[in-house]
């Protein structure tokens, strides 16, 4: 059977299907839309209780939540390659990454809150818009400095850990200025191409939801 | 020995909690919730400057649910982990993951209400859409605890494991924003989880924490 996977286009989901298309599986894609209440419907809440996604249908199982959908996905096809098993050198920083790039991600979820989702401008504090791209700014800067001295995310080479940063290392740019972090930007720029990540941007869609390339306090 | 660089009602107490069901060697160090977590010699144990992180084996680990992770798989005997191959395993990683979905709207909920200390900066309608994200998150939980047959005890079927600590504490940090009051399955489980002796043990002691009010309801918007 066909994975199902319920998705955003240009959003968290955008990790499990270039996963997926690392992996050679191109997903059936249920579109969804942040603002028009279908997440709150009966419908998607039986495959994603809290209305989130991505939410993935795959081997009779529906898994939702992208980091426990990587592990998992790594783990039932190791023959991949991407990810790293218990007892594996690198299991402590693959482990690692799953859960950090998520810490990004709720800074980022935190910010589009404030800028994007927001009925009422005015309702926006540039006080905490200004705190959390400065706590933003702190998460990235360990990255940029592990990729100082390599190419991918892990020191073995490409890894689920890249296709759960890649998207979120991207988003960081509507609120972070990337040219801060050049080693950062220069990876973006290698993710973006490989075959898997354009096949992978090619099924992504036209984004549903509203977005400026950046945001700026005052601007 | 295992350190763990612990702030009191902080994400470290899931971790603090863990090892004391785990019942293995520990020390804790306690740190200041405040931006000592950025001097460069606790960068050096935690790159972002966050808790928890735990030092073990001449190593060092951050991120709660990674740590809780590495523990589980370090610790097998102790059964709180469910490991790759195991048929809980899906639901295992789900929860933990969960955790942090729910924390992150009460790590907001808590910059609003205590980290903040001008009224004027405050924004009364992110404290309410937070709220009620953090209900459906509980929905979430009650759906999970009250399946059509049977009513479970814990999230996963097959018991007790690091899945509810990972979510209970989730939820001990939820509920100075939101009550269990309409999830009646979701209050039994979380006051079975309380009941517990390592829960207890992980709890802040008198005049530590960050809260100072047992529940902080949002603004009038």
């Amino acid at each position: 059977m066909t994975p199902i996977l319920h998705h955003v286009p240009g959003a968290r989901s955008f990790r499990i299907l270039w996963l997926l298309q690392e992996m050679g599986i191109t997903p059936e894609i249920k579109e969804w839309k942040i603002q028009d209440g279908s997440m709150r419907s009966p419908e998607f809440l039986c495959k994603s209780p809290a209305g989130r996604i991505p939410a993935l249908e795959i081997d009779g199982e529906v898994i939702y939540e992208s980091g426990a959908i990587t592990e998992y996905l790594c783990e039932t096809r190791p023959e991949h390659g991407l990810g790293r098993a218990p007892g594996d050198p690198e299991r402590i920083p693959f482990l690692e990454a799953m859960h950090y790039a998520e810490t990004i991600g709720h800074l980022i979820a935190g910010l589009n809150l404030q800028w994007i989702f927001l009925r009422n401008p005015e309702d926006r504090s540039d006080t905490v818009v200004k705190i959390e791209a400065r706590r933003l700014a702190a998460t990235l800067a360990p990255i940029n400095e592990i990729l100082s001295g390599q190419d991918h995310i892990l020191a073995s080479g490409f890894s689920a850990a890249d296709t759960m940063y890649g998207f979120t290392l991207t988003a960081a740019g509507r609120y972070v200025r990337l040219e801060q972090f050049p080693n950062i930007q220069a990876y973006n720029a290698r993710m973006a191409e490989r075959p898997a990540h354009i096949a992978a941007r090619k099924l992504d869609g036209e984004r549903n939801f509203p977005g400026k390339d950046f945001y700026e306090v005052g601007a | 020995m295992i350190t763990l660089h612990h702030c009191p009602q902080t994400r470290s107490m899931r971790v603090l909690w863990l090892l004391e069901e785990l019942g293995v060697p520990f020390q804790v160090s306690p740190h200041a919730f405040d931006k000592t977590l950025r001097s460069p010699d606790y960068l050096s144990v935690s790159p972002a400057g966050r808790v928890p992180s735990i030092e073990m084996h001449g190593e060092t680990y951050f991120e709660s649910g990674a740590i809780m992770e590495i523990l589980c798989e370090r610790f097998p005997e102790r059964g709180l982990g469910r490991l790759p191959g195991d048929p809980d395993r899906p639901d295992w990683l789900v929860w933990l993951h969960f955790a942090e979905t729910i924390t992150q709207h009460s790590a907001a909920l808590t910059q609003q209400h205590v980290a903040i200390y001008e009224d004027a900066m405050r924004s009364p309608i992110v404290m309410k859409l937070e709220a009620a994200r953090l209900k459906k998150c509980y929905a979430a939980i009650e759906g999970r605890l009250s399946t059509p047959v049977e009513n479970r005890d814990y999230l996963l079927t097959s018991g007790f494991s690091a899945a509810d600590i990972a979510v209970g504490q989730a939820v001990y940090l939820a509920r100075f924003f939101a009550t269990l009051d309409d999830f009646p399955e979701t209050a039994k489980w979380y006051e079975r989880l309380s009941e517990r002796p390592a829960f207890k043990a992980a709890l802040p002691g008198p005049d530590q924490g960050i809260y100072t009010k047992d529940f902080y309801p949002p603004w009038e918007v």
